[in-house]
């Protein structure tokens, strides 16, 4: 009965959220974007006690029985404790309990300030390491895929930072060059021939190009710059990409909302 | 044609809706919210097609769904650390119960825990949002006694650290490399924490499975983890998992939606091709006009 009751709520609040984009109703509206999210904010509020209890109890737990790492525990206890005197309890400010968070000169505000704020930044700069280490396991070249990642990646780097606008078309050529010359590498056997024909291709192109562009009046400049390059990765397949994902995520949020709605996703609920 | 007609199948998903659609149109009483047409006329389309996969699934018919290696590392994953006596870390992401990611991450946080019953493995769940805590536990409680083996649970394994972002981040990273768990699962709302904690998972080399809504830190997961679950896989897991006709079947529905869009995409496509060469004069943009309400 108890559960039933969870999905008969659960589907009523479900059509009702969803009816309030559809019916011209001013009530109905004002509930789904206001009423209803402060439900959940309060709901939310109180939990936030469970959050606290459970913090607390846990930890005690730990120091209690001296349980593996319980030290790190103790250290939790004295820093949530702490915060909570000097937020709560002590003031050493002539500004009254609450507004004293605020004020430059109170222990909670230099507790803040030099303590949590440069940890937090702390955690914040390590993702700089992170992202290099994680880019460098993206770029090794295991497959086509992955050569394709490392190649654009190259490209968005240079063309982001000023010396990637110093580049001359004629480098940009030979690196279009090696790249074609790159996936047919392993076909072609005799290594000389190979390197003989990229350097004639080379050579043939970098002197077609100033004839293509002056007599033909053909745009090849956007090709060659890596700025422009960048810019097309960024604006065309990138975001190709990008809202190839976002169709499919909006189509899932849709169905997962339909299982919900019509209470035939039910495990939420511990069914 | 009568007997089209009282087809109750081609009642239910064919006219059905278009009565509905032309009801929101012809707007009596100003009844409905103008302007919102072209959602609400979606929105039915999407619900009618996934019911009528559902309706066909539940008569029986048999429906393919392709094998998607995440979720298939799932028990892998859990059986891995069962055999090496290690845990299993499951991160249910930084958002609350209003963000779908997060249900749905508690929705396979469900079958993830059932696995961990089956196979006697330690679960531990760190959450950044109380409300998550509380619903987890359920979660988790349920799924243990499922399995017969609510002698396993207990309500620490699900767990309350911060609903700060980096400090919920540093004490996931703490947990990770004091436990040293075999499985990690991040399933939820992630943000720029997200790379932070795969990459810790990859340092201590736990098999690692992501699953996640946030377009943006799906790059990140695809890198660090062993596997990801991109976008729309990540909302199907439930239905693949539960293996039930009528999950199944909104998935098969999902793809008929997305054939739907397709073909829009290419209409959009062609029309915007035939404006260029000024052969046609036709605004795309007021077909397609979307105006949800402020």
């Amino acid at each position: 009965m108890k559960k039933q009751f969870a999905v008969i709520l659960m589907i009523f609040m479900g059509f009702i959220s969803l009816s309030g984009y559809f019916i011209n109703n001013p009530t109905l509206r004002n509930f789904v974007d206001k009423d209803a999210n402060q439900w959940y904010m309060i709901i939310a509020g109180f939990a936030a006690f469970l959050g606290v209890i459970n913090l607390l109890q846990l930890h005690s737990k730990k120091i209690i029985y001296k349980k593996k790492n319980w030290q790190y525990s103790m250290l939790t206890l004295i820093g949530f404790l702490l915060m909570i005197f000097f937020g709560f309890i002590y003031n050493n400010t002539d500004s009254a309990i609450g507004a004293h968070l605020k004020n430059e000169e109170s222990i909670f505000y230099w507790m803040f300030n030099y303590i949590y704020l440069p940890l937090a930044s702390t955690m914040f700069a390590l993702l700089a390491f992170f992202v290099a280490s994680a880019s460098y396991r993206a770029f090794k070249i295991r497959n086509f895929e992955a050569t394709l990642l490392l190649i654009s990646g190259v490209l968005l780097m240079l063309g982001r930072v000023p010396i990637g606008a110093l580049i001359p078309w004629w480098a940009v050529v030979i690196m279009y060059v090696s790249l074609v010359f790159a996936i047919f590498a392993s076909k072609i056997k005799d290594k000389k021939i190979f390197f003989i024909s990229y350097l004639i291709i080379n050579i043939f192109i970098i002197a077609l190009i100033p004839f293509a562009i002056n007599s033909l009046g053909i745009d090849l400049y956007t090709f060659l710059s890596i700025p422009l390059i960048q810019e097309w990765i960024f604006s065309v397949p990138a975001t190709a990409g990008a809202r190839a994902i976002m169709i499919g995520i909006a189509l899932g949020t849709i169905a997962q909302s339909f299982r919900i709605i019509t209470g035939r996703e039910r495990s939420i609920l511990g069914d | 044609m009568k007997d089209f007609l009282l087809n109750r199948n081609m009642f239910t998903f064919g006219i059905t809706p278009l009565i509905i659609i032309v009801i929101y149109f012809l707007n009596p009483f100003t009844f409905f919210v103008s302007g919102n047409e072209l959602s609400f006329i979606f929105i039915i389309i999407s619900c009618f097609t996934f019911e009528y996969f559902i309706t066909k699934a539940k008569n029986g018919d048999e429906i393919f769904l392709r094998p998607i290696a995440g979720m298939e590392a799932m028990e892998e994953a859990v059986g891995r650390s069962t055999e090496m006596g290690k845990s299993v870390l499951f991160v249910p992401g930084i958002s609350g119960l209003d963000q779908i990611d997060t249900i749905s991450g508690l929705v396979i946080l469900g079958y993830v825990s059932e696995m961990t019953a089956a196979y006697e493995a330690d679960l531990h769940v760190p959450v950044a949002v109380p409300i998550v805590m509380e619903t987890a536990k359920e979660t988790c409680k349920e799924a243990y006694l499922r399995k017969g083996r609510p002698d396993l649970y207990n309500d620490d394994m699900v767990h309350y650290v911060t609903d700060d972002q980096f400090a919920y981040a540093a004490g996931v990273n703490g947990i990770m490399l004091r436990e040293r768990p075999a499985a990690i699962f991040y399933q939820g709302k992630f943000y720029a924490e997200s790379l932070i904690l795969a990459e810790t998972g990859n340092t201590i080399g736990a098999i690692q499975i992501a699953g996640t809504g946030s377009s943006s830190q799906i790059p990140f997961f695809v890198t660090a983890c062993s596997y990801t679950l991109i976008g729309e896989e990540f909302y199907a897991a439930s239905a693949y998992l539960s293996k039930k006709p009528t999950m199944i079947g909104s998935i098969k529905g999902q793809d008929y939606v997305k054939v739907f869009c397709m073909i829009l995409i290419a209409f959009v496509v062609i029309v915007s091709f035939v404006n260029h060469f000024n052969l046609t004069d036709i605004d795309v943009s007021t077909i397609f006009r979307i105006n949800i309400i402020e």
